[in-house]
This record gives C-alpha cells, sequence and structure tokens, in this order.
C-alpha cells in the first residue's frame, strides 16, 4: 500500500516536471498550454495517491477541483491563442518578446521570416503627426 | 563528494534523463532516435530498481507499470514531438494513462470525469485551433526548441531535489513509544503525520450502510465528501466557472476584426 504511494509520488513528479521542460522549450503557444495542462497531470496523480493513502475521499475532490481549473484555463488560453494568432499570424511565442524588457539578453538568434504584426482594421489609428505649429506670435490672450 | 556518490543512484538516472530529452528535443537536422531511447529506458529502469513498488500484488504492479510508464513514455513523445498535432494526440495518451492512474487510486468517478473532460473536450478542442490556425503541419518555430539544453538541466534538477526529498522521508527511523528509535525494514517513504489521529479529514469515512466497511471509491463517498465537507469550495468553483465563460467570450476575437 505505501509502496504504492512512493512509486505514483515519482510518477507525478516526472510528469510534473516533463511539463515545465515542455512548457520552457517548446515554441508552440498551443503546445506550451498542453504542457501546462500536464504539468496539472502530475499534481493530479500525487492528490489520489495521497487520498487513497489516507483512505478518504478528499485527494479525488480536490482532483475535481483541479479539473475545473484546467477547464476554465483551456477556455481563456484558446480565447487568448487566437487572439494573438490574429495580430501575428504565427503561433510563435518568441513573436511577442518585445513585450519584455528591451535590455534583457535575448538568448536565440531572430529567425528567417518575421511577420510584421497586422493590426485589426477597428483599433484606434493615430494620425501620424506633422510638422510642428509655429509658435505664434502674441500671445492667445492678447488676441482679438 | 562523498554524498555525491553516495546519491548516484539517484543522480545517474537523472543524467540519462537529461540526455535523453535533450538529444529528444526538435532541433536541425537529424535526432538521435535510437541512443536517446536506449537513455531514457535505461533511466527509467534504473529509477524503478530505486523506487520499486513491493510486489504483494502482481496484477496492481503490473497495471502501475503499465499506466505510469506510458504516462511518463508518451508524455516524452508529447513535449518533443514537431508536429502540433501529434503532440496533442500523445497528450490524450498521457490523459488516458493518468485515468488508469486514477482507477489504481479508487478513483474511478475522477477517471470517468477526466475523460470525458480531459480527452473529449480539451484534446479535442485544442486540436479545433491547430488546425485552424497551422494546416501546414510542422512550422518553423515547431521544428527548433528554445534553449533545450538549459530547460532540461533545470527541469531535471527540479525532478532531483523532488526525489532526493522523497528518499530523505524514507531514510527515517520510527520513534517507538518509548522513545526507542528502532530502524524500520524496509524504509517508509512517506511517515503518517503525528497528528493523524486528530484531524477528521484525514480518517477514513466509514460507509453510511455498512459501517464496517471504508467509503472510499464509491461513488457516494465523494459526493459526501464534495457536498459535505467542500460545499463552499463547490460554489465557488461555479463562479470561477461563470466567470472563466464570461472573460472567454469577452476575449474571442470578433467576426468584425476579421476571420482567422
Amino acid at each position: 500500500m505505501t509502496g504504492q504511494l512512493e512509486c505514483q509520488l515519482v510518477v507525478g513528479a516526472i510528469l510534473f516536471v516533463l511539463g515545465a521542460i515542455g512548457f520552457l522549450t517548446r515554441r508552440n503557444l498551443i503546445l506550451m498550454m498542453l504542457s501546462a495542462e500536464m504539468m496539472l497531470h502530475g499534481v493530479a496523480v500525487n492528490l489520489t495517491a495521497f487520498g487513497r493513502y489516507h483512505g478518504n475521499s478528499s485527494g479525488q475532490v480536490f482532483t475535481i477541483f483541479v479539473l475545473t481549473i484546467a477547464a476554465c484555463e483551456a477556455g481563456l488560453s484558446l480565447a487568448l491563442i487566437l487572439g494573438l494568432y490574429q495580430r501575428r499570424k504565427s503561433l510563435d511565442v518568441q513573436l511577442w518578446g518585445n513585450l519584455g524588457e528591451p535590455d534583457l539578453p535575448i538568448l536565440s538568434a531572430p529567425e528567417e521570416s518575421r511577420v510584421e504584426p497586422q493590426h485589426p482594421a477597428d483599433l484606434p489609428q493615430l494620425t501620424p503627426a506633422g510638422a510642428m505649429p509655429k509658435t505664434p506670435t502674441q500671445p492667445f490672450s492678447q488676441k482679438v | 563528494m562523498n554524498s555525491l556518490i553516495e546519491q548516484a543512484p539517484l543522480l545517474a538516472p537523472i543524467a540519462l534523463g537529461i540526455l535523453a530529452v535533450w538529444m529528444l528535443l526538435p532541433r536541425e537536422g537529424n535526432r538521435a532516435w535510437v541512443i536517446a531511447g536506449l537513455c531514457g529506458i535505461s533511466a527509467l529502469l534504473w529509477l524503478t530498481k530505486n523506487f520499486l513498488p513491493p510486489v504483494d500484488n502482481a496484477v496492481q504492479t503490473g497495471m502501475f507499470f503499465l499506466f505510469g510508464g506510458g504516462a511518463i513514455i508518451s508524455g516524452t513523445l508529447m513535449i518533443t514531438e514537431k508536429n502540433p498535432v501529434y503532440a496533442a494526440l500523445w497528450f490524450a495518451v498521457v490523459t488516458l494513462s493518468t485515468c488508469g492512474l486514477f482507477l489504481l487510486n479508487a478513483a474511478p468517478f475522477l477517471s470517468a470525469a477526466t475523460v470525458v473532460v480531459y480527452a473529449g473536450a480539451i484534446v479535442v478542442t485544442f486540436l479545433f485551433v491547430i488546425m485552424l490556425a497551422q494546416q501546414g503541419g510542422a512550422t518553423g518555430y515547431d521544428r527548433k526548441a528554445f534553449q533545450p539544453i538549459l530547460a532540461s538541466i533545470a527541469g531535471f534538477m527540479l525532478l532531483a531535489c523532488l526525489l532526493f526529498t522523497l528518499q530523505a522521508f524514507g531514510g527515517k527511523a520510527v520513534v517507538a513509544a518509548d522513545g526507542e528509535e528502532q530502524p524500520v525494514a524496509r524504509p517508509q517513504f512517506v511517515l503518517p503525520p503525528a497528528n493523524v489521529v486528530s484531524n477528521p479529514l484525514s480518517q477514513p469515512q466509514p460507509r453510511r450502510d455498512k459501517p464496517d466497511q471504508n467509503d472510499l471509491g464509491t461513488l457516494q463517498g465523494v459526493g459526501r465528501s464534495l457536498f459535505g465537507d467542500y460545499l463552499f469550495a463547490v460554489e465557488l468553483a461555479g463562479t470561477v466557472l461563470l466567470i472563466a465563460t464570461i472573460g472567454t467570450i469577452a476575449l474571442a476575437p470578433r467576426r468584425s476584426q476579421g476571420t482567422l
């Protein structure tokens, strides 16, 4: 019985770590989200193993809550991913690297063809600024 | 240094695992499939030698190896797969293996719910998005991983710390009632907490209709715990789901902004 607990904790730890490596290395936004879900699987295995060890259902109930949060996360992340895809026409997460601090070192060389950002049509666009207007020769208060 | 050599049974599979994952991660050119696979399988076997379950129930141990090994191997294949569609399918295999582990942990309802929610809904939705956004299969950013060496070393160092902590629990001797330390025959992995008697949530709950049996694994037990002990959390989870629904609708791209 306890032996089962040890091995399941090890399996949960390995699943968590594999998910973390996938989240760090993959550059596809969808695969990053799937790796995060795999980390949640590792946690769920741990929870049910401890629930069985203690002989009650609390671990299963916690896992049901994890499932709920995972469903919320999947919905929100897919909406965000679709929004990001619409801007850049690509799922590459490194196209959004300019959201970080500008003085941090860039760990990878820029790739072959970066797609220029395409703004949707109905975003507010400011008109480009022209030449600087001349300063008035006399103050406004003295104008007739 | 001596302590490092002492921990060799733990560190060697970790090093082999780093090698395997690093060689399998997508890169330009060919990947050394055979060497990486041999490294990974030997790391897993080495790890099972240390953390072998006691063979008291051959069927249960075999099913544990089937599901646990399946989860780990298909998880590795998922994070190293170049084509995102295949990666999503491998993730479905990870989910099914995890559901097998849930069954071993006496959680049949949770197993069925996970199959329905994950393999039936989440994976299919992710596949929809992949098909919508990326019809051409693997693209340039899928063929080259981002910092594979750093990431695999960092991840497996985390794994080494976790396994070392779990191992350190097992080395402890049990203090008997008269204060004399007795070394345990088989080091116990996780000691039950000392105040387990006083914690009502950590007690086995008897079945209502058969008080001499434990209600672990019955749907009745899950329901009583869910709507009895954790009713407030259930309401909170419902609220979170509602908020997430509203947020998803608000965030989703409008049709007026053009199609994908």
